[in-house]
């Protein structure tokens, strides 16, 4: 198999990822389109980890780091939207008048 | 390496299946008119990349990934999405109407990421096929070597969780903190 | 392979730690009268933590964990002491703010700890994996502490605007990471500085450091950047601005300065042109944009972003002219040690003007020196300070600052010290108008505050402590100037 199989989906996710965060209105939904990005990071790293080998694992070991720090900021995230929705009814980007950039 | 070579090799067919899936996943991700629809796509473009991690003989990385992932993350959202009464059916709404410039971009994301990648490892092959990292060497190395971000990352887990919870409860209302008070 | 762990070495992470868990234990147990308690931990914690710091320095030794990936030298001590000096001034102004409004007093205390922690292990950062860990320690609390004022609507919103933005630049971060593992096969910064050194300039190599750079952009509010900044600082409680504007903002220049000069110097054609872009569109963006805030919180929010500019400048001037990055490094480390301390204490002197102004326009402010002439004179010492006249330690940071432009010599340089020299006329503008407005207007209303009673110790505390400082080190510029030679220790090999 080739490395830049691999490195290649993980660009097009990364792309995709971009994409959504452009387009998306929802809190929630750019919240998945970072994951998507995350996600291309972590096909990076574990490419690279296959195709260098290391004595330690350096990049599954990075990938584990950006796994459990992905997760911790989904719990941000979600507490954050959570907050807003309380005070506003509603998770669209557009309904929060500052959100204009 | 010719393309007939690189088909030859019925690792590349499973790769070929996987990446597809995953492909098609990530991109519904991002298009779907549904939110409850575009978290379960996320779940397939995440258990097909579990299973690019076991083609690069990444067993233990996958594995985490479909237990934290799938098993924790996406039912975050999904209760996220259910808790903020997102509208689970169709909905124009979820899309800015313009998607010209954002696709334009994205799509000049990904050429210059491709064209900088194949320029740095042309036809370069991946070591390790077929031979598992153990997970001993994984544990070793997190609790060796990587001690010091291990041992940071879980008051990165502890902020977050902590945090959240104050950030997302509903705070009591005065009568309620008064009968608090009392007892 | 085992794995020797100096515990003096990390001593004053260990006391944070405890700290934290006290706060946690405290705010557990405690009637919620008594709560206050959790505040006297964390200030407690953050100043006992300076402690071990000044044994280490006295001893002097660079003491290198794990394979170099975790450094303790005098540069990262003079980082930690600042991250811990100014976290403790954040504890003060904190105390009655957060009494004062119905806060979750015990979690914003560990929340900022949590923080603290981050940017003590981000000093000491010297591989990827570390300084990536520390960084999402340092901005994951703040996403939340952001949007602490809960039934503010634009509280709610200054914290989902910056954690979108924040994650956003992780993610670019990691990507450019990534791809710099993937082509050196290193992580440590020593590993990464002989890789790359070695290895002709690749469009890959150039993307992975642009990556970088953009991710730190985000981190530090450089322009294009920083349209998140503004809000967020408004909308988030107004310790918590200063702490972003202060120690997060210096976190995320201490990352980015770190894997520019200790990772990439061999690449330094490639960032150089984008540090010195980035230096010269946040100089002059976040000053013209300053002078039109009528907020005073906008206004100081603005000047962060320009200020950032100004920090910038010897570090680019030095790496585009090709000079000795050395001096630079230092040049801006100085820089930033001073702007912590007369930021914390321009915010510091909001929240005590806010009190009996009960405002945050400028032009509410007019007149205050009639009604309280010490805040008043706080107003003055602080913005004048930032806008560098002398003898405030300000001018000492300009100073600092010219002198090591003019050392790097080269056309591009002096062009970017051209930059720098309109833009300290134009921040001079919007200062002082700050401070015509408290001292030479005349009051246009009665001022709704309460300012018979004096501010509350705490707060009196902090001020006094960054007043001093600033002036201090404005009338003796020795005192800056160790800090000054314990960063050129880091080029020795630190």
């Amino acid at each position: 198999m080739l490395l830049n199989q691999f490195l290649v989906l993980g660009a097009a996710l990364f792309a995709f990822g971009v994409y959504g965060l452009l387009v998306r209105r929802n809190v929630v939904l750019i919240l998945l389109s970072v994951e998507l990005m995350l996600n291309a990071v972590n096909i990076n790293l574990i490419a690279f980890e296959s195709y260098l080998v290391s004595a330690q694992a350096v990049g599954q070991v990075f990938a584990i780091f950006v796994i459990t720090v992905a997760a911790a900021e989904v719990g941000i995230g979600l507490a954050i939207v959570l907050m807003i929705f309380r005070n506003r009814k509603s998770a669209n980007v557009d309904d929060l008048s500052l959100m204009r950039w | 390496m010719t393309f007939s070579d690189w088909i030859a090799e019925p690792v590349n067919w499973v790769f070929a299946a996987i990446g597809l899936a995953v492909l098609f996943s990530g991109f519904r991700v991002v298009t779907s008119k549904n939110v409850v629809h575009a978290a379960l796509y996320l779940v397939g473009a995440l258990a097909g990349t579990a299973g690019l991690f076991l083609l690069m003989s990444a067993e233990f990385v996958a594995w985490v990934l479909v237990l934290v992932y799938i098993g924790a993350v996406i039912v975050l959202f999904l209760f996220g999405i259910m808790i903020t009464r997102a509208p689970t059916g169709l909905d124009e709404s979820l899309s800015s109407d313009q998607t010209a410039m954002p696709a334009l971009l994205s799509a000049a994301v990904f050429v210059v990421m491709t064209w900088a990648s194949i320029d740095a490892f042309g036809t370069e092959l991946l070591a390790t096929v077929g031979e598992a990292t153990s997970t001993q060497v994984i544990g070793e190395s997190l609790l060796g070597r990587f001690v010091i971000p291990f041992e940071v990352v879980s008051f990165v887990l502890l902020a977050a969780l902590i945090g959240g919870i104050t950030i997302a409860r509903r705070d009591l209302t005065p009568v309620e903190e008064e009968e608090r008070m009392s007892v | 392979m085992s794995w020797e762990v100096d515990y003096l070495a990390i001593a004053p992470e260990l006391i944070i730690i405890g700290s934290l868990f006290l706060v946690l234990g405290l705010d557990l147990t405690l009637p919620r009268l008594k709560k206050y308690w959790t505040a006297t931990a964390a200030v407690a914690g953050s100043a006992l933590a300076l402690i071990p710091l000044a044994f280490l320095a006295v001893e002097g030794e660079t003491i290198s964990m794990f394979d170099g990936s975790y450094v303790v030298d005098e540069f990262a001590l003079v980082l930690k002491g600042l991250f811990l000096v100014t976290a403790y001034i954040v504890f003060l102004m904190s105390v009655n703010y957060i009494e004062s409004e119905r806060y979750y007093q015990g979690e914003y205390y560990l929340l900022l700890l949590a923080s603290v922690l981050g940017s003590l292990v981000l000093a000491s950062a010297r591989d990827l994996i570390v300084l990536f860990i520390g960084i999402e320690l340092v901005t994951g609390p703040l996403y939340l502490l952001a949007g602490w004022r809960k039934g503010d609507v634009k509280s709610n919103e200054a914290s989902l605007k910056y954690f979108i933005l924040g994650v956003l630049s992780t993610a670019i971060l990691l990507y450019g990471m990534s791809v710099l593992y993937g082509l050196t096969g290193e992580i440590t910064f020593s590993g990464l500085a002989e890789a790359t050194a070695a290895m002709p300039n690749s469009p890959a190599l150039t993307m992975a450091v642009l990556f970088l750079i953009v991710g730190f952009g985000f981190k530090i509010s450089a322009v294009p950047f920083h349209f998140w900044a503004p809000d967020t600082y408004e909308g988030a409680p107004t310790p918590i601005t200063a702490y972003l504007s202060v120690n997060s903002k210096a976190a995320g220049f201490v990352a980015m300065l770190l894997v520019m000069y200790l990772a990439l110097p061999g690449v330094s054609d490639v960032w150089a042109p984008a540090l010195w872009a980035l230096a010269a569109l946040s100089m002059t963006i976040g000053n013209l944009s300053a002078l039109r805030q009528t907020n005073i919180v906008r206004l100081l929010a603005y000047s962060s972003i320009a200020q950032a500019g100004f920090m910038l400048v010897p570090f680019a001037a030095a790496a585009v002219a090709g000079a000795d990055l050395e001096e630079a490094f230092s040049a801006t480390v100085i820089y930033l040690v001073i702007y912590a301390v007369m930021n914390l204490g321009a915010f510091g002197v909001v929240i005590a003007g806010a009190r009996t102004t009960k405002s945050g326009e400028i032009s509410d402010w007019a007149g205050l020196s009639n009604v309280d002439s010490r805040a008043a004179v706080l107003v003055a010492v602080f913005f004048f300070s930032l806008a560098g006249i002398p003898p405030l330690a300000g001018w000492f940071a300009k100073f600092v600052m010219f002198r090591s432009v003019m050392i790097a010599g080269g056309a591009a340089t002096v062009v970017l010290a051209v930059v720098a020299a309109v833009n300290a006329v134009i921040a001079l503008y919007y200062y002082a108008k700050v401070v015509k407005s408290v001292w030479l207007d005349d009051a246009t209303r009665e001022f709704p505050g309460e300012f018979d009673e004096p501010p509350a110790g705490s707060l009196r505390l902090a001020l006094a402590i960054s007043v001093g400082l600033t002036v201090v080190v404005g009338f003796f510029p020795a005192l800056a100037t160790f800090v000054a030679d314990a960063s050129r220790v880091i080029a020795a090999g630190g």
